[in-house]
Order: C-alpha cells, then sequence, then structure tokens
C-alpha cells in the first residue's frame, strides 16, 4: 500500500488576516465575531502544528486610532491599518489596492509572501472586497460561511492532485475548512482553497456570516503590534466618487416587534391566498409580517396587493433579520437551521404546520396541527372572540 | 446621440418557483428534476440596459457561459433586452469557480470588444457568492458600482451617476465611462417623458421578435475563439474545490411543543386566548 504524499506550498505564507469593516468609524459588527472566530482557530492551530502564527486585522477608515486599540482588544495581535480621510467611505477600488498591497508586500513585520488565511465580513461592502481582493491575490474563496476550521486534508482531485496522467491521493496540510449553508439551509457545502502543481492559491479565503460567531470578550489595554498602511493611490485608483451619502430610512425594521406572524412555503398552493390570511392574522394582533428564505427564493407571482410582503427585506433568519419578540407565529414554515437561528429567541413559538416531522416543531412550544389555509381563518376568529373580551377588542 | 455599447451578463439557474422546483426527500434540491432559468436578479441588469437604450440608443450584447442548451437561457434574456448574444461554451470551462469564470467572461467580452457598461445583476440564485460580478470587473480593469438601485449616463462628459444602497445609507456615485455596474434587487428603471415610454414599449416588442429567431444574433465561443489562457479558466484556473456536500444537522430539541389538533375548536379558542394573554402581557 502506498502512503499519500504530502503537499508543500511553494511560496511561504502565514497568519489569519481579518478585514475589519467599519461604517461610520465604528466596527461592524461581523469584525469583532471574525476576530473572536480567528482568535480561538489560531490558538488551535498553534497548538496543533507548534506553530506561532498571529491574528492580523485589517483597519482602514479615517482616524482608526480608537479602532485599532479595539481590534486588539477584541483578539489581533497585528493591525494593519491605514488612516486617511478618502477612506472615511467604503470605496471598493482603493480599498482593494491597499489591502493586495498589504498582503503581497514585505514591512518590519511581515517578511512572508501572502496570508495563509482571510476572513471578510459576509456584508454587502465585505462580500464585494472578499471577490475583488481574491481577483487582484489571484486565490480563492468561499463565501457565506458559518463553520470554519483547520485540519490536514487527503485529496483526490482530476487537476490538483493528477500527477503524470494518474490521480493520486495528496494530503494537504493546514487547511481552512469552510462551511456554508446553501440557498436551502437544508445542506452545507465545504469549500477548501487548493494549491495547483503549477500554481500556489493563498490566501484561502472566505466571508463569513454575521452572527455565526461570538466575539471575545473585550481584554482592555490588550496590546499588540501596529502597521501603518501608505496610502500612496493616485486619480486612476480613485476612479469612483461619492457625490453624496445620506441616512436611507429603514423599510422594514422586524427586530422591535413585539409580535410577528411569519410565513413560509406552505403558501404554496395559493401564495397570494396564503400571505392575505397570514396579514389579516397579523393585523388582528397588531403584528408585523415576516417570511422565510424559501418565499424569496420561490418569486411567487402573487397579486399586487401583496407584493410587499414578498420582499426580501421581510425575510427573517441568519442570512435576513434576527428577531425574538414576545410571540412569533410561524405559518407553514419548516424551520431550516437558518430560519431558526433568526427567530429561535422569540419568548413563545406557536407553529402552524400540516407536517408532523416538519424540524420547527422541535423548537416550537405550541404546534397546532393542520393546513393553513383552514387553520388561521379559524385562529384568527378565536383570536378575535378572546379580545372581544376585554380591551373592546384592540390589543 | 453617441450611442451606447453595454454587455449585460446573465446565468442559468434552477428554477426555484414553487412547482417547478423539486427537492429531495432529505429538503435538498432535486437538480435533475428542476428546470434551468434565467437567474431572476439578472432581469434587473437587462432593465437597466434596456432603460439606457430607450434614453441614449445603441446597442445591448448579452453573454453568458455554460453549456450549449444555454442558448434558452439567452433567449429568454433577449425578451427583456438584447440585440445579439454571445454563449462561452466549452468542456474546458467546465468546473469553474468564480475566479475562473470571471476570466473566462472577461475573455469574451474583450473579442466583442470593450463596451461602454457591463453590467450584471446582483448574485445567483444557486451558487448566491456574489463574485463573479466584481471580479470580471476587477480582471477587465473598470471602476465598479455595485449595488445599484438607478442609473444614469452623461454621455458628453463620459460619465455614470448612479444611487447605491449601502448598509443603511444611499449613496451618489460618479463614475468615468467604461464602468462596471452590478444592479441591486432593489433597482428601479426610471421613465418620466412619454416619448420614452413610447420607445420601452416599441423596443420591448422588437426585442422579443428578435429573440424568437435568435440564431441570427447568437454566436457560441469556445477557448480556441478566446484564445484565452487554458491555465486561467475551469478547473484548472479554479483555486477553490467543493470537498463534500452534506445534510445540516435538524437542530437539537429544544422546547416541547403542545401539540394543538386544528379540527379541535375548543383546543384553538385555547391557543387563542393564550397568545392574546402573551401579547398583552
Amino acid at each position: 500500500m502506498s502512503v499519500a504524499s504530502t503537499w508543500t506550498p511553494k511560496g511561504n505564507y502565514r497568519d489569519m488576516w481579518v478585514y475589519c469593516e467599519q461604517n461610520h468609524g465604528k466596527f461592524v459588527t461581523c469584525s469583532l465575531e471574525m476576530l473572536g472566530e480567528a482568535r480561538r482557530l489560531m490558538d488551535k492551530y498553534n497548538v496543533d502544528y507548534k506553530a506561532d502564527e498571529k491574528v492580523v486585522a485589517v483597519v482602514f477608515g479615517h482616524k482608526v486610532d480608537g479602532l485599532v486599540q479595539e481590534a486588539f482588544e477584541h483578539g489581533a495581535d497585528v493591525v494593519y491599518a491605514c488612516d486617511h480621510p478618502a477612506l472615511e467611505n467604503f470605496i471598493l477600488e482603493p480599498q482593494t489596492k491597499l489591502l493586495a498591497a498589504a498582503a503581497r508586500g514585505k514591512d518590519h513585520y511581515k517578511s512572508y509572501d501572502e496570508p495563509r488565511y482571510f476572513l471578510f465580513p459576509a456584508t454587502n461592502n465585505g462580500r464585494d472586497i472578499s471577490a475583488t481582493a481574491m481577483a487582484a491575490l489571484e486565490s480563492g474563496l468561499a463565501s457565506d460561511c458559518n463553520v470554519l476550521y483547520i485540519s490536514d486534508e487527503p485529496i483526490k482531485h482530476p487537476v490538483k492532485t493528477r500527477r503524470n496522467e494518474v490521480i493520486e491521493e495528496i494530503v494537504y496540510p493546514r487547511i481552512l475548512h469552510m462551511k456554508r449553508p446553501d440557498f436551502s439551509g437544508f445542506e452545507w457545502s465545504t469549500i477548501l482553497c487548493i494549491d495547483d502543481p503549477d500554481k500556489d492559491f493563498h490566501p484561502q479565503s472566505c466571508s463569513v456570516i454575521p452572527g455565526s460567531f461570538k466575539p471575545l470578550e473585550r481584554a482592555a489595554g490588550r496590546k499588540g503590534v501596529r502597521v501603518n498602511v501608505a496610502f500612496n493611490l493616485g486619480e486612476k485608483d480613485q476612479r469612483v466618487k461619492i457625490v453624496k451619502r445620506e441616512r436611507l430610512p429603514i423599510e422594514v425594521d422586524l427586530t422591535k416587534r413585539e409580535v410577528i406572524v411569519a410565513i413560509g412555503r406552505g403558501i404554496g398552493s395559493n401564495p397570494t391566498q396564503g400571505i392575505k390570511l397570514g396579514v389579516e392574522l397579523a393585523q388582528a394582533l397588531g403584528a408585523d409580517v415576516g417570511i422565510s428564505r424559501g418565499v424569496v427564493t420561490a418569486k411567487y407571482p402573487v397579486d399586487a396587493s401583496v407584493q410587499q410582503y414578498t420582499k426580501e427585506i421581510r425575510q427573517i433568519g441568519e442570512t435576513g433579520q434576527m428577531v425574538k419578540p414576545k410571540v412569533y407565529i410561524a405559518l407553514g414554515i419548516s424551520g431550516a437551521i437558518q430560519h431558526k437561528k433568526g427567530m429561535d429567541k422569540s419568548k413563545t413559538i406557536i407553529t402552524v404546520n400540516s407536517e408532523p416531522s416538519a424540524p420547527i416543531k422541535e423548537f416550537s412550544d405550541v404546534y397546532i396541527h393542520g393546513d393553513l389555509f383552514e387553520v388561521v381563518p379559524k385562529l384568527k376568529e378565536a383570536i378575535q372572540r378572546a379580545l372581544g373580551g376585554k380591551n373592546g377588542g384592540k390589543v | 446621440m453617441h450611442s451606447m455599447n453595454t454587455v449585460v451578463l446573465v446565468k442559468g439557474v434552477p428554477d426555484f418557483r414553487e412547482g417547478k422546483v423539486s427537492f429531495k426527500e432529505d429538503n435538498t434540491l432535486n437538480r435533475g428534476a428542476t428546470p434551468t432559468v434565467l437567474n431572476p436578479n439578472d432581469r434587473l441588469a437587462l432593465a437597466a440596459a434596456l432603460e439606457l437604450k430607450v434614453k441614449h440608443g445603441g446597442s445591448v450584447r448579452l453573454v453568458s457561459m455554460g453549456p450549449p442548451n444555454y442558448k434558452t437561457i439567452l433567449r429568454e434574456a433577449m425578451e427583456v433586452c438584447g440585440d445579439e448574444a454571445y454563449l462561452l461554451s466549452d468542456r474546458m470551462m467546465g468546473g469553474a469557480d468564480t475566479l475562473a469564470t470571471a476570466e473566462t467572461i472577461a475573455a469574451g467580452i474583450r473579442k466583442i470588444g470593450l463596451p461602454d457598461l457591463v453590467i450584471a445583476g446582483f448574485k445567483s440564485a444557486d451558487g448566491e457568492t456574489g463574485q463573479t460580478g466584481p471580479q470580471t470587473a476587477w480582471v477587465l480593469d473598470f471602476p465598479i458600482i455595485t449595488h445599484v438601485v438607478s442609473l444614469e449616463v452623461d454621455e458628453k462628459a463620459r460619465l455614470v451617476r448612479a444611487r447605491r444602497t449601502a448598509g443603511d445609507d444611499i449613496e451618489e456615485i460618479e463614475a468615468p465611462l467604461p464602468c462596471f455596474i452590478v444592479t441591486d434587487p432593489g433597482f428601479t428603471a426610471v421613465f418620466r417623458s412619454a416619448t420614452n415610454r413610447l420607445r420601452l414599449l416599441r423596443l420591448g416588442e422588437e426585442t422579443v421578435a428578435r429573440a424568437s429567431k435568435i440564431d441570427s444574433v447568437f454566436k457560441m465561443w469556445g477557448v480556441a475563439d478566446l484564445g484565452v489562457d487554458p491555465k486561467k479558466i475551469g478547473l484548472k484556473g479554479s483555486p477553490t474545490i467543493v470537498n463534500k456536500v452534506e445534510p445540516i444537522p435538524v437542530a437539537a430539541k429544544e422546547r416541547t411543543a403542545q401539540v394543538v389538533d386544528a379540527k379541535d375548536a375548543g383546543q384553538l379558542d385555547e391557543v387563542a386566548r393564550r397568545i392574546v394573554q402573551l401579547v398583552r402581557g
């Protein structure tokens, strides 16, 4: 029996870098969550591989001294900081160029070729810069991950492990395993970024779904190494200009609602009617309406009168709004983990579902077994009767 | 009129609409039994291209990468807007991740001739990475504006003016042509004048007619046609691999549900009273 050979990259790679996005001078919460996870991953890595590799934060903005210290106190050993008025608001092209220059450059801290790993927040800006930065560094990334771990991985692949027309098994050491839930929330894909016989693909990178990881408790006064990145960009690097920036009123904010009626794919046989029933139930309770990811992706052809309730801005779940009302009423929602993460802090969860094996039953306080098209009108009437007893029918 | 040249990137995805999509018993997608359709977000990119064609004239070229039967996807796209359609199709392009896809599409756009604008929709309904657009812009070295909700072109000044969402903010952006635009799901085309509304109707009818006989405006290009470096495309050009696909375990039991039979009016009344009490409490 032959023993699988072990891959050795051609370049020299170290450390886990974290792009810490800030907005109006404050870190987005995912930045601190990623620093926490990077700290946990690299502490274990340093034990497993008897290494001494660091957590490196990237902080770009204007007047960032406070943010740099905050990054140290949340787990960063090193911070690459660029402080410049042009970086006050996020613009993709200059940020990408500065980041690529820092990742490739050599300085008083960094003597290696490129980062070993790179994490980005799966926010709008974070996803964009993850993509352009990896295009600039010619490496690969997984998007929207929520589980990460590092281990050696034996791989057989028609291109990457082909040697003299034979596909061998080769062990790739220190691989970042990046798990992402798919659109339905029922399937995980593990994405790996793997060097090629002709070309190294480093850093191994991904974007991280906000809320996936816990930040560390802030260690006041924790110190680290600061590396200042020179803002050496010219006009050609700053082609996109922000002329004006203003606050957008939040269209639908479910996070502060005390009562929510949420609608899922169970409405599929008659989407317009299903949404109407949900909205009427919500109105009876003075509640607002949310939807599951399934309703967003299903793109139901619905009447214009209920169209506003099928928009992504009403989505509840890991990739939508995270809600914790007093009462959460789920109509025809099966309960994928990505939905659960957005609502399981609700005080009381009441479910209407025709499928007794639906996962949502396992985290419901009341499970009403039945077809929502029959149950919801009856439930609404019963609620109206219950309301009628006191307060003249008002909640 | 200078006449704008626009390229729109489109993609085929599984049809997630109820009645079309098929899930297996473990709730994972049954790809074999689910038809492929135009990515819904790409319709907004096409709407943006149509808006510019109404206002500025010029041509709109559609580009996609995929198997030969993706011609149907291009036809579907052309029904919204499009003068010509280009399908980049070759076994060697297969298995591409986003970086290899960006290299391929950029090569296709260069072969067509660099346009004034490239427009892509926000992430695909299947992969949902949102990476291919920005990476293609990077390979082309075009300035890029993402999450665009409305768009104007100043032909004289050779400028794009766009509004984009940025978290809880809205930004007004200016960038030079040529430029790469990624439309936000909230993109809306605006037609104020009657002339433009009439033009919209006429161009709409023309493009539907063109789509019905797409063969005369359709080209399929392989690796040899593009002259792209084979090392940068397909499996070979892809840094990432999907190593494993597994079901996500269902959540552990956290609450013990009181089971209510909906047919029992008394039980339903009791639940209703409980809900009202909770809401008031």
